[in-house]
């Protein structure tokens, strides 16, 4: 475990470098995310405001569910950005050079490219997501452990979306769209689950469980979660993992090099 | 003519050959509209007028924004940019016909792929949702639709491809894509209607492009004030000038000191 930290931490430093040696793009990238969250921030404001609340929670509310949203979104592409980097890795055959090293294969297509913009974007969501909730009202502690702990749920959940990517990848080469799908789909979680319409509520809560990674927090920070929820975001994850890895498996027992 | 008639049938050939792909592009942009429809759906439980729009008005502005949007952006002008930085740009230039034609061809029939996608897409969304929509009686309305809608094509053409000569100067072509994109899809009305901000900020707005790419034709067809619609043409008309021979200049520019060995 050690060992693979060490070479995470690695991996990172050099992708970190790779990334300064284009800081330019680097910071117009920055830029560009910080203008989309800055308008969606805008309009929350705007109609929440204009309109009282949007489904029953008022502006705060609704800013620790768009706040919720984007941390979980970044620390997911903070972490796993180099599955958006697997393909290449694929279809070139680098693939069997990773496989071969003597350590698992996610320390390098999972997790070995942490992005440094993401961890600035980070320093800037972390502070103001704990500054909205402190001034959200009453929040009670067993409330805010909740939030803590379904946010590190979500972030297991994105991590078996993640292995889902790659076992796909390795089973049709194909991930650009299917990386993009997930993000598409992730940003539903941007807005309060419950905006949604049934069935396209129980879809994106019980079949794609965006609602369980974004909503369900922010929902249990406020006291508004019911108890057999908690327990059924705990057995998504579990489910989702134990689903990821045996496809992840059987994908590495189909491959065969693909290039090279 | 006849050689962009064949660009234009290769290019939409190409969607037939990297079919999973482009369904899976338009899974996105369908959830992306119902993102957006759900959320204002949501505002107008509880109110009957938002910011001076009733329910059907505004869900019709989300869904013809949607549609547009889509008419007017599409675009194959990004790979202009990886083409002048790998060097096959030259094998364009050096054959006997226009660029700006056969871009615009594979524009053309990149809109028309697109647009007849989101036609059926936006059906099902109302068949399926059943919303309650605005329709326009006034024949003068939807002429302004399809004027401005034009203008905004074109203007939204250039700007795209401007972006893309980028390219000439600098190998980082896919940020300034990526906050154009960021800024249009807010600035132009995908979202919301853009005369719900502030009149301030609306009225700086209107000084900029962004506006009149999809915004306006979306707002002729809902309505808008007849005295405006003399600043609204020219306005138009100013900005599709000024990004055309923007593009125009950039490409000549960019050209002349342009060069790529191992073509």
């Amino acid at each position: 475990m050690k060992r693979n930290l060490r070479i995470i931490l690695l991996l990172s430093i050099y992708s970190a470098k790779t990334s300064l040696s284009n800081w330019f793009g680097a910071l117009l990238f920055t830029f560009g995310k910080l203008i989309r969250f800055g308008m969606f921030l805008g309009l929350i404001l705007l109609l929440v405001n204009e309109t009282g609340a949007i489904k029953g929670y008022n502006t705060n509310q609704a800013l620790v569910f768009f706040l919720t949203f984007n941390l979980v979104d970044t620390v997911t592409q903070f972490l796993f950005r180099e599955v958006y980097r697997f393909r290449p890795l694929l279809v070139s055959g680098d693939f069997d050079t990773i496989l071969v090293k003597p350590y698992h294969p996610f320390v390098r297509i999972l997790f070995g490219g942490m992005d440094l913009m993401d961890l600035g974007m980070l320093l800037f969501y972390v502070p103001l997501t704990a500054f909205v909730i402190s001034r959200s009202g009453e929040i009670s502690s067993a409330g805010l452990t909740t939030y803590l702990i379904l946010i590190f749920n979500a972030f297991l959940i994105a991590a078996a979306f993640h292995i889902l990517v790659l076992a796909l990848a390795v089973l049709t080469t194909q991930v650009d769209h299917a990386i993009m799908i997930y993000r598409d789909v992730f940003t539903i979680g941007r807005f309060p689950i419950d905006i949604y319409r049934d069935p396209f509520r129980s879809i994106f809560t019980f079949i794609i469980p965006v609602g369980v990674m974004v909503s369900f927090p922010a929902q249990a920070l406020f006291s508004l979660l019911q108890p057999g929820l908690i327990i059924f975001s705990f057995v998504v994850c579990a489910v989702l993992l134990i689903f990821s890895l045996a496809l992840w498996n059987r994908a590495l027992k189909k491959y065969q090099s693909w290039g090279g | 003519m006849q050689p962009y008639l064949q660009v234009f049938k290769i290019t939409i050939l190409e969607y037939l050959v990297y079919r999973l792909n482009f369904i899976l592009w338009r899974f996105r942009v369908v959830l992306s509209l119902l993102v957006i429809y759900f959320l204002w759906s949501s505002f107008f439980e509880n109110t009957k007028i938002i910011l001076g729009y009733s329910q059907e008005q505004m869900l019709t502005y989300i869904l013809l924004a949607g549609l547009t949007s889509n008419f007017v952006l599409a675009s194959r002008t990004q790979d202009v940019a990886g083409e002048i930085l790998n060097g096959s740009l030259i094998n364009y230039v050096l054959r006997p016909v226009s660029f700006f034609r056969y871009i615009a061809t594979r524009d053309l029939a990149d809109k028309l792929i697109n647009l007849s996608f989101t036609i059926v897409e936006i059906g099902l969304i109302v068949l399926l949702l059943k919303p309650l929509l605005f329709v326009q009686t006034g024949l003068v309305n939807y002429l302004l639709f399809d004027i401005f809608l034009l203008l905004g094509i074109g203007t939204a053409f250039f700007i795209n491809l401007t972006i893309s000569f980028i390219g000439f100067w600098t190998p980082e072509v896919w940020a300034p894509r990526f906050i154009f994109f960021m800024i249009v899809f807010f600035l132009s009305g995908a979202y919301f209607p853009l005369d719900i901000l502030p009149e301030r900020f609306y009225n700086l707005l209107l000084l900029t492009p962004f506006p009149y790419l999809y915004y306006l034709p979306t707002r002729a067809y809902l309505g808008i004030s007849t005295h405006l619609i003399p600043f609204y043409l020219i306005a138009s008309l100013s900005w599709f000038f000024i990004t055309y021979y923007l593009c125009a200049l950039l490409w000549r520019k960019g050209l002349r000191g342009y060069s790529y060995y191992g073509r």
